[in-house]
């Protein structure tokens, strides 16, 4: 009665069982295994597992069995790290957006009385319905995480969003060496005006059609962030002098060259922008914001609608202006 | 305290099982990877949950990074096992392992598990063997990335005040790998350990 109903549960349980020898000869082959090849225990038992199923990375798995029956050690594969091992077809033709059945197995030592391991039973466990929860798990959170690194107007980054990624560019500088990087600090020109002029309405469009404008003359690398009221900081990844100061000229261009229309009323639009190159070896962030800070104020002081990069010089005379 | 601590010739039975469990492990990874695997004595002693992380940070060092694996026994004997590698993790071993495409970065974490359970395995079923009881295993996981040693372990979140922890180091020496298993076993299951302990000396 009890072998009856042991080999009742190993061939219809839900879960893909076969079982191998030193050869990869197959010794067993359930049910599930059977239905989900369409290989019948009949065809597949005594057959060597890698003739049945070519395309199975055999050095690796039988390394896999070998350490199995030399360690007499449990092994195991995740759909995390590899989907699948056999192609099967799971239960979600309809919503699933997977192409196989997703596998998570375990391979067993079978002992004997000796102690010694005479076969090695492995088992399939379907996981698909895990890796499609996880893949919306993933998708909802990167939607949140996009959500919470966006600013709610204008859709730039915030400025937390825009703060890490400056530490992680500095890290990634110092630690590979790579090239440096470049801040730009943008503030609309009276912006106080605007929003007394035309309302906080018109200020709002105001904001959303200089970044719809900035935004077409940024590389897809460069990072856009709303800093404060009207100001933005932009960080442009391997960019040096040179190329930070042509960026910040196209960017004041790009907002001055024709008014914004509000209501079908013009609002004529500037900018100032003060341009810093991150100096390799001072892993401080405050230090290259503060320079872009020096040479914006620069460019105000000058008349506006300008781009001013930093000097050292400038340090000195603004201690001594104030 | 008195009820967890061992004998001394508890002590030395361990040790000893440990120390044979460990060659015989070292010529079985051998045999497997094609390639000689030393590993150190094994360092036994009794964990205070409150200090854990300053134990593993004193006995892995204080590597700038390290990425660890775990994985759960089960049997008479139950505890955790940790693989914790250097920042290099084990991608040198990748050919060894049967691996025969570029190492990318799934294919970097299955290795990171292999490799983890089969030095767990080898290491623990050489002591189970010894005592004569079997352990089953559950899957390992990847519980730290290229983090700091002490972050391995929430202190906040233990349930036990005392642990076995048996530890020892492998190296590869022509593959300028090195890694460290550390076991941990709770209290409740010093109990066992001691009784098969005790039944392994009565034995020889």
């Amino acid at each position: 009665m009890l072998e009856t109903l042991r080999n009742f549960i190993v061939s219809e349980i839900g879960v893909g069982i076969f079982a191998l020898d030193r050869e990869y000869n197959l010794l067993l082959w359930n049910r599930f295994m059977a239905d989900h090849s369409g290989i019948s225990a009949e065809q597949a038992i005594g057959r060597n597992l890698f003739e049945l199923f070519p395309d199975l990375p055999q050095k690796w798995l039988s390394k896999k069995v070998d350490s199995v029956f030399m360690l007499h050690n449990f092994a195991f594969t995740s759909w995390e790290q590899r989907p699948w091992l056999f192609p099967f077809r799971h239960n979600r033709p309809i919503t699933g957006g997977i192409d196989f059945m997703q596998q998570n197995c375990t391979f067993m030592p079978v002992r004997e009385a000796d102690g010694e391991v005479s076969a090695v039973a492995v088992t399939v466990n379907d996981v698909t319905d895990v890796a499609v929860y996880q893949s919306m798990l993933k998708q909802a959170m990167a939607k949140l995480e996009e959500s919470s690194s966006r600013d709610g107007l204008t859709g730039v980054y915030n400025r937390r969003f825009t703060e890490t990624r400056l530490l992680e560019e500095i890290g990634r500088v110092e630690r590979y060496q790579a090239e440096t990087f470049s801040v730009i600090l943008l503030d609309l020109d009276h912006f106080k005006q605007i929003n007394d002029t035309h309302g906080h309405l018109g200020g709002d469009e105001v904001l959303c059609e200089v970044v719809a404008r900035v935004r077409d003359v940024l590389r897809d690398t460069d990072v856009f962030g709303r800093y404060g009221g009207e100001e933005f900081l932009l960080m442009l990844p391997q960019t040096g002098r040179e190329g930070a100061v042509a960026a910040a000229e196209r960017i004041r261009k790009a907002i001055a060259a024709a008014p914004i229309l509000y209501n079908e009323v013009p609002i004529h639009a500037t900018g100032s922008l003060g341009v810093a190159t991150y100096e390799v070896g001072a892993p401080k962030v405050e230090r290259v914001k503060a320079q872009a800070d020096l040479a914006l104020y620069a460019s105000k002081r000058a008349g506006r609608n300008r781009v001013t990069f930093y000097s050292a010089q400038m340090v000195d005379k603004e201690l001594g202006a104030g | 305290m008195t009820v967890i601590a061992l004998t001394e010739d508890q002590r030395d039975a361990l040790q000893e099982i440990t120390n044979i469990a460990m060659g015989r492990a070292g010529a079985l990874l051998a045999q497997l990877m094609g390639s000689f695997v030393h590993l150190s004595v094994p360092g036994i002693s009794l964990a205070d949950a409150s200090n854990i992380s300053g134990t593993i940070a004193q006995t892995v060092g204080r590597e700038l990074a390290v990425t660890a694996v775990r994985q759960s026994f089960s049997g008479t004997l139950r505890g955790e096992a940790m693989v914790i590698y250097d920042e290099r993790g084990c991608r040198n071993l990748a050919d060894l392992m049967g691996y025969e495409d570029e190492v990318g970065q799934a294919t970097e974490r299955e290795l990171l598990l292999d490799v983890g359970n089969v030095l767990v395995g080898a290491c623990l079923n050489g002591i189970a063997d010894l005592l004569v009881s079997p352990l089953s295993y559950s899957p390992p996981t990847i519980i730290a990335e290229n983090a700091e040693v002490d972050r391995l372990i929430n202190p906040d979140q233990l349930t036990w005040d005392y642990a076995l922890l048996i530890q020892v180091r492998f190296t590869l020496e022509i593959r300028d790998f090195t890694c460290h298993l550390l076991t941990l076993m709770p209290e409740e299951s010093i109990s066992q350990l001691k009784k098969a302990l005790d039944a392994f000396m009565e034995s020889i």
